[in-house]
């Protein structure tokens, strides 16, 4: 079976170079019937990589330890369910994993385009089957997940019991679709530059495809973050540690290049610039992987240290060239049919938003390898912290939030006096009030949190006030009552409408990391059984340790009475656990959420002869509001991806124009 | 061009801006990162100053007082040898152990100790467990 495997990855390899080198042939000799090979080679090699993964999945179910990788990342009593993550627990399977999505990904476009974009297809094919190769090629020559042992384990050594974490089953698939969904709007940018179809029917056709990927990076990043809340147990979700940093710069980008297309759609602009942003999503999530699997930058989740980083390095460079040569040939033909009339424009608005995002992808990016250029250039390691990226996204931060306020609701090519009036009266007010009130409540010494609280009260009422003036149109337009206007609106024109919605998550989340970076309560408190600590209001009582204990894992559990105003409102177990199989110690925090708050209690450590114990309690303000922001922004998505009959129409027509230049190749 | 020209200054305000914090980012933040070696053979220049040294706990030098928190305990090379005292006050990360990889971040003193203000524990092979040679 296993031979099977690694027959399959070697068969996917060879089947990708064909798909590549017959797009290429077909598209310059202009014979269809070598594309469509080049095509069926694409689905062949998804084929082949379900096989192979099928293969892997079943060694890990039925615990083949002659197999190294499911001796190293499972065992016999790992839940079941994990030794399936396991399936992307590793460095080999994690590989494997994001070769099945991307292929899987590039058969869907196959399909979706049989009969469209027939001039783009061919580079599409050749840009995501030669990203294809690059991973394929590493399964296959240099970290083979088929690898078997000179002698059969008997037992694995476990999948490392912080990966053990229902979290952490969903966290690494979704950032992977989302960074491999990446790879189809580059695709597709690629193919756009090769055949010089600069128009938009590129960014018309992937709209979605880059909605998809941004999606699922947006999920990815918010579960990582939940992950380390939850499972790290140092009371934060987010630590600026490189890997996390890996996973939102391109989210970063993905996210200007979302906005600045409307731009080429709208008033056919900045197709440079959306070629850049497109290249530099996709080159970023190619870095993402590398930082996590090169072990280049060190970090607190750090990988491992393979031999990997020097093929990452190459294909960047390639894919960096390559895009960069294409780019420099085809500038006559990106060069901007329009010029920004006003800064006071949405136009201008979007370009301010994309170089906010941009910038704050790049003072990232800075921080992130600022180890390596200082030691590269002057010879010494110099390391900057969470402080660096406070204090430099945050200002940035702010400014893209108020962005978030003005971009959509300000006109295009020129704002005058009376539509800025009109729009921004009430949202200014609204913001300045919630300033004053919480300066008035006593709340300073934070300012950053206030003006991110009076930035969060404008925007959102930027976004009320277009909702109210949408219904209230159609209510003295068509006469509607108040609730079927509503849903009208939004249904007319749902890729407005599900934007402001995903907007209205970003800003819960925005307020939920303000309020609690700025106002976060911690105290540690080493206690005897009987023991009460007072902690901002709470009254908590250590009653005494229990023991837990079976084959996989012994556990630790102290019992923490709460009170609050002399009421006992709950009982909470923070956790110490001992991992058998690896002889790992971990920290499973005990939480208690509310709207409010986050109490975040966490058994420091206990002396098993003294009976002393350690808590360290945290209470964490509205944290809750940034999953809930999550779930917002997992709505409105859905909302703006559903297709509406306008938009298909406008790609349909787009597409018309297009496939006319090419009706005589298609003979 | 003249608003084209407009638009650049106002992109280059960003870009400036963007640069100065991470200028002053960089200058007011920045530690050094050293490996305990290259700690040892400068120690009297960096005391002080922020620093993040990597090292390896040495064996049987760890002094744990589970009621004051305090830790004690000497960070070598990885040969084992050389090294500096280190203090640290707080709960112990999952992963600190005798013989394990650490990294602290602190300032070092004349007196010849390092004060630890945080202790992290970094293991290369944190997520690669070893495979048990049978």
């Amino acid at each position: 079976m296993i031979e099977l495997g690694a027959l399959a990855l070697r068969l996917a390899l060879v089947a990708a170079v064909y798909a590549v080198l017959a797009a290429v042939a077909g598209a310059r000799l202009r014979r269809t019937d070598v594309v469509a090979s080049s095509r069926a080679a694409a689905y062949a090699v998804n084929g082949l990589v379900v096989v192979a993964t099928a293969v892997l999945l079943r060694a890990l179910l039925q615990h083949d330890f002659s197999l190294e990788y499911v001796a190293a990342y499972s065992s016999s009593t790992l839940p079941t369910q994990y030794v399936a993550a396991a399936l992307w627990g590793g460095q080999q399977g994690s590989l494997l994993f994001w070769t099945l999505l991307l292929t899987t990904m590039s058969t869907l476009v196959h399909l979706q385009n049989r009969d469209r974009n027939q001039a783009l297809m061919p580079y599409v094919t050749t840009t995501l089957m030669t990203t294809a190769i690059f991973f394929l090629a590493l399964t296959v020559f240099v970290t083979d997940p088929f690898e078997r042992l000179p002698v059969p384990a008997r037992e694995g050594a476990d999948l490392n019991p912080l990966l053990q974490n229902y979290w952490m089953m969903i966290h690494p698939p979704s950032l992977y679709l989302g960074y491999v969904g990446c790879s189809v709007p580059f695709a597709f940018g690629m193919a756009a530059l090769v055949t010089g179809r600069l128009g938009d029917v590129w960014i018309r056709t992937t709209r979605r495809w880059t909605l998809f990927a941004w999606f699922f990076l947006t999920i990815g990043n918010l579960l990582g973050a939940r992950w380390a809340y939850e499972v790290l147990g140092w009371g934060g979700y987010w630590a600026w540690d490189p890997v996390e940093n890996a996973a939102f710069m391109p989210w970063l980008a993905c996210t200007a290049f979302l906005h600045s297309v409307m731009i080429q759609e709208k008033r056919n602009m900045l197709k440079m610039w959306n070629m850049v942003l497109v290249l530099l999503t996709f080159t970023l999530t190619i870095f993402g992987t590398f930082l996590t699997r090169s072990g280049v930058v060190s970090s607190v989740h750090s990988f491992t240290q393979s031999g990997l980083g020097p093929f990452f390095i190459g294909f960047l460079a390639v894919v960096i060239a390559v895009s960069v040569a294409l780019l420099y040939l085809r500038r006559p033909l990106l060069r901007s049919e329009n010029e920004i009339d006003s800064f006071l424009s949405r136009e201008g608005a979007f370009l301010f938003n994309n170089l906010l995002l941009v910038g704050i992808a790049f003072a990232t990016f800075w921080g992130t390898v600022f180890p390596v250029i200082s030691e590269a250039v002057r010879g010494i390691k110099i390391t900057v912290g969470p402080p660096f990226f406070n204090k430099v996204n945050t200002p940035l931060g702010l400014a893209l939030l108020f962005m978030i306020g003005v971009g959509p609701v300000i006109a295009w090519r020129r704002s005058t006096a009376r539509n800025l009036r009109r729009n921004f009266t009430i949202p200014v007010v609204a913001g300045v009030l919630t300033g004053v009130a919480l300066l008035g409540t006593g709340l300073v010494g934070n300012y950053y949190a206030i003006v991110c609280f009076s930035l969060a009260a404008f925007v959102i009422a930027t976004i009320v006030l277009e909702f109210y003036r949408g219904t209230r149109a159609r209510q003295a337009l068509m006469g509607e009552p108040p609730a079927t206007a509503l849903v009208h609106l939004v249904n007319k024109n749902r890729r407005r409408y599900g934007g402001y919605i995903i907007h209205v998550g970003v800003v819960l989340a925005f307020v939920g990391i303000a309020a609690s970076a700025a106002f976060r309560v911690e105290e540690q408190r080493t206690m005897r059984a009987g023991d009460t600590v007072e902690v901002g209001g709470f009254a908590l009582t250590y009653k005494g340790m229990r023991q837990a204990d079976n084959p996989h894992v012994a556990s630790m559990l102290a019992e923490i009475e709460v009170a609050r105003g002399g009421r006992v409102i709950a009982t909470m177990f923070p956790e110490k656990r001992f991992y058998k199989r690896q002889q790992q110690p971990t920290t499973e925090v005990a939480m208690r959420t509310t709207w409010r708050e986050d109490l975040y209690l966490v058994l420091g450590s206990y002396d098993q002869e003294s009976g002393l114990m350690t808590l360290q309690a945290f209470i964490n303000p509205l944290v809750i509001w940034i999953w809930i922001g999550g779930i917002v922004m997992v709505l409105g998505t859905v909302v703006s991806v559903l297709p509406t009959a306008a938009e298909q129409r406008a790609l349909a027509a787009a597409l018309a124009v297009e496939e006319r230049g090419l009706a005589v190749w298609s003979e | 061009m003249y608003r084209n020209r407009r638009f650049i200054a106002g992109a280059l305000i960003i870009v400036v801006a963007v640069g100065y914090l991470i200028y002053t980012g960089v200058r007011e933040t920045s530690v050094y990162y050293l490996t305990i070696d290259e700690f040892l053979s400068r120690r009297e220049a960096v005391a002080g100053e922020g620093v993040r040294v990597a090292g390896r706990v040495a064996a049987d030098s760890m002094q744990w007082n589970a009621s004051t928190l305090d830790l004690k305990f000497r960070l070598a090379n990885f040969a084992g040898s050389g090294g500096v005292d280190v203090t640290y006050n707080g709960v112990l990360p999952d992963m600190f152990a005798e013989g394990r990889d650490v990294i602290v971040e602190g300032t070092y003193a004349h007196d010849g100790v390092f004060r630890a203000r945080t202790l992290m524990t970094s293991c290369p092979s944190k997520y690669e467990a070893e495979v048990p040679k049978t």
